[in-house]
């Protein structure tokens, strides 16, 4: 029973870090059709960044507000820039984010060195609780309650606001919107920017869990982000949401139980899901 | 010869002055050299499989490497568990061939099912690093992260000796990759990648064909993996990584994609500027950092040269025949 617990926490700890990075490539997948290949970097400038202001300043507040600032920064920087340019051509969308990888993950190497770097928890988040013979990480809880947060405020943002409903609009129609007299580039850049601080919040959220961070980090949670983001559906919001949670809670047992299968489980998973649901679980009917 | 017919007299010359140039150097050439540009030879058969890939179905395969550096462990391991001779190389080269094969088909089955390019690109890195994960952690086989070092036959031993053989490596699967292309089969390929929707209405079974595009690039890659693990006497992890993906989708992007020689002139480029970089070390230790460099490649590429050499090349043909044609036309009135 306590082991249930325990691999129920550790899953939805998971799921929480694998949704802040799905979410944000989500949203932009759905709203301008990119995949966002730079995502990884992203979340790996995030993690830096918050060790690198943490080790500072001893604050893990100031830590995880500068690594959102500076990577939404980024974000916006990579689409005025860059992605903007090859709208539409999505080849050179891949291609383009993919070599803007490269060049920011090596600068990740270049600033920081190659070597992981170790990162201790903030001392009020670092304790355990011990309810009834289960051992509960109190960073565990917290990434859980952050990604619930962050997911009511994505659900209220897009369902209840206007900019959200600009963006729903834009999902389908980013014509039409543009010729309603709403200036669509401008939500194209802040959705963007605000996927990358996503991204970021999920590195600088990653790092203290782990204990290190280093610069192969990146990939491996964007390949899992990938992962979540094909089998919950091609820019479908709630389908990232159950496909990190899913996938979180799956990683746990199998590492408890079958640790050698870890590699395995998750591409069986989506092979499975993309043999019976092509579409992915919670597919849109838009496809662009 | 069938092989011949459509190449033009001038080209046949071109081919045949440059083949013995290639055939002299090395004579002349340092060791150093000589490694390059036998490593040139089989990046350029591995980056033309990508362009049957890319060039010709559109497909973006991001786990293209799964293939290359299966290839190479599959060499590294029969030699080091066998025996370094050439028996056990004909051996390597039939189980790379079958096992590529059924790699591409089983990437196929789950890459070709609906889904447009970006799901393909998504799903295919998903499957690469997997196959590098795996190739980590299964220490006892491949040495995990610190990579198998093996002895090569001794027929390969030679540096010299075995720049003729990545040579003729090259221009074999040259003809080969090129007959696929006129073939029936690779006019289908073409088809879709120009529109696949028409092709489909003319009834042909696009996922079909698009799978065969697959193991054919899948085969070749993997060849061009043996090769190059014997090159290098060793493979390691890196060579499944997404980087080494990255690179074949830089020559080819460099040299111009669906031009099949766009791939022999990127990996030229693209291995020179690496190791004239390289050279540079000792005058900054920027030089060092060549995923900089290589990462500013190809951004510039996509942004501003995305036709690639070759691309530029007939480009200019095309223009200057225009020029000439209608110079011919105002003459006439």
């Amino acid at each position: 029973m306590d082991i249930f617990v325990t691999l129920l926490i550790n899953g939805l700890a998971e799921g929480a870090l694998i949704f802040l990075m799905a979410s944000g490539l989500s949203i932009i997948l759905g709203l301008m059709g990119v995949v966002n290949f730079t995502h990884g970097t992203l979340f790996l400038w995030g993690g830096y960044i918050f060790v690198w202001i943490f080790t500072f300043t001893n604050s893990f507040i100031l830590g995880v507000l500068g690594a959102i600032i500076i990577v939404f920064a980024l974000g916006a920087f990579f689409e005025k820039f860059f992605v903007s340019r090859v709208y539409g051509n999505v080849p050179a969308q891949i291609l383009i984010t993919l070599g803007l990888q490269v060049i920011f993950t090596d600068l990740v190497r270049l600033f920081w060195g190659a070597t992981p770097i170790t990162v201790a928890r903030p001392s009020y988040l670092a304790g355990t609780w011990t309810i009834g013979g289960v051992t509960i990480v109190q960073y565990r809880i917290f990434l859980i309650v952050v990604g619930l947060l962050i997911a009511l405020g994505i659900h209220k943002l897009l369902s209840k606001t206007k900019i959200g409903m600009v963006i729903r609009a834009g999902v389908q129609r980013p014509d039409m919107v543009q010729a309603l007299g709403i200036n669509i580039k401008l939500y194209f850049t802040l959705v963007f920017a605000a996927g990358a601080a996503l991204a970021g919040l999920g590195g600088a959220l990653y790092a203290p869990l782990v204990g290190s961070i280093s610069s192969t980090a990146g990939l491996h949670n964007q390949v899992l982000a990938f992962i979540v983001v094909v089998i919950g559906g091609m820019g479908s919001f709630i389908g990232s949401a159950a496909g990190s949670l899913f996938l979180g809670l799956m990683g746990a047992a199998v590492a408890w139980y079958a640790p050698s299968l870890a590699v395995v489980a998750n591409v069986t998973l989506m092979a499975l899901v993309l043999a019976f649901k092509p579409d992915g679980l919670f597919g849109l009917a838009v496809k662009k | 010869m069938k092989l011949l017919k459509n190449i033009d007299k001038k080209t046949f010359i071109a081919i045949g002055v440059l083949l013995v140039v290639l055939s002299i150097v090395p004579h002349l050439a340092k060791l150093s050299t000589i490694t390059l540009m036998s490593r040139i030879f089989i990046l350029a058969v591995y980056a033309m499989s990508y362009d049957i890939l890319r060039g010709y179905t559109g497909f973006i395969n991001l786990g293209h490497a799964l293939f290359f550096g299966s290839g190479a462990y599959i060499g590294g391991i029969l030699f080091t568990k066998i025996d370094n001779t050439m028996g056990v190389f004909v051996l390597a080269v039939i189980i790379t061939v079958i096992y590529c094969s059924l790699a591409a088909y089983i990437m196929g089955k789950i890459v070709l099912r609906g889904g447009g390019v970006i799901a393909a690109a998504m799903i295919t890195l998903a499957l690469g690093e997997i196959a590098r994960n795996t190739a980590e952690r299964w220490r006892s086989v491949t040495m995990g992260a610190d990579g198998l070092p093996f002895k090569i036959p001794d027929i390969f031993r030679d540096r010299l000796g075995f720049y003729y053989y990545a040579l003729i490596f090259l221009i074999i699967m040259t003809i080969i990759l090129r007959q696929f292309i006129l073939s029936p089969t690779g006019r289908v390929l073409m088809a879709i990648r120009e529109n696949e929707q028409r092709a489909t209405f003319l009834g042909y079974n696009t996922s079909k064909y698009k799978l065969i595009g697959l193991q054919v690039a899948g085969i070749t890659s993997g060849l061009s993996g043996v090769m190059f693990g014997i090159l290098n006497r060793f493979a390691n992890t890196d060579l499944l990584s997404v980087q080494q993906t990255l690179n074949a989708l830089l020559i080819t992007l460099v040299g111009g994609t669906g031009t099949l020689y766009g791939a022999i002139v990127g990996s030229a480029f693209v291995n020179t500027v690496q190791n004239y970089l390289l050279d540079l070390r000792s005058v900054h230790p920027i030089f060092e950092r060549w995923l900089l460099f290589f990462g500013a490649m190809y951004v510039v590429v996509v942004l501003f040269m995305p036709e690639g050499f070759v691309g530029l090349w007939n480009k200019y043909l095309k223009d200057r025949r225009t020029k000439k044609n209608s110079r011919v036309f105002e003459k006439g009135l």
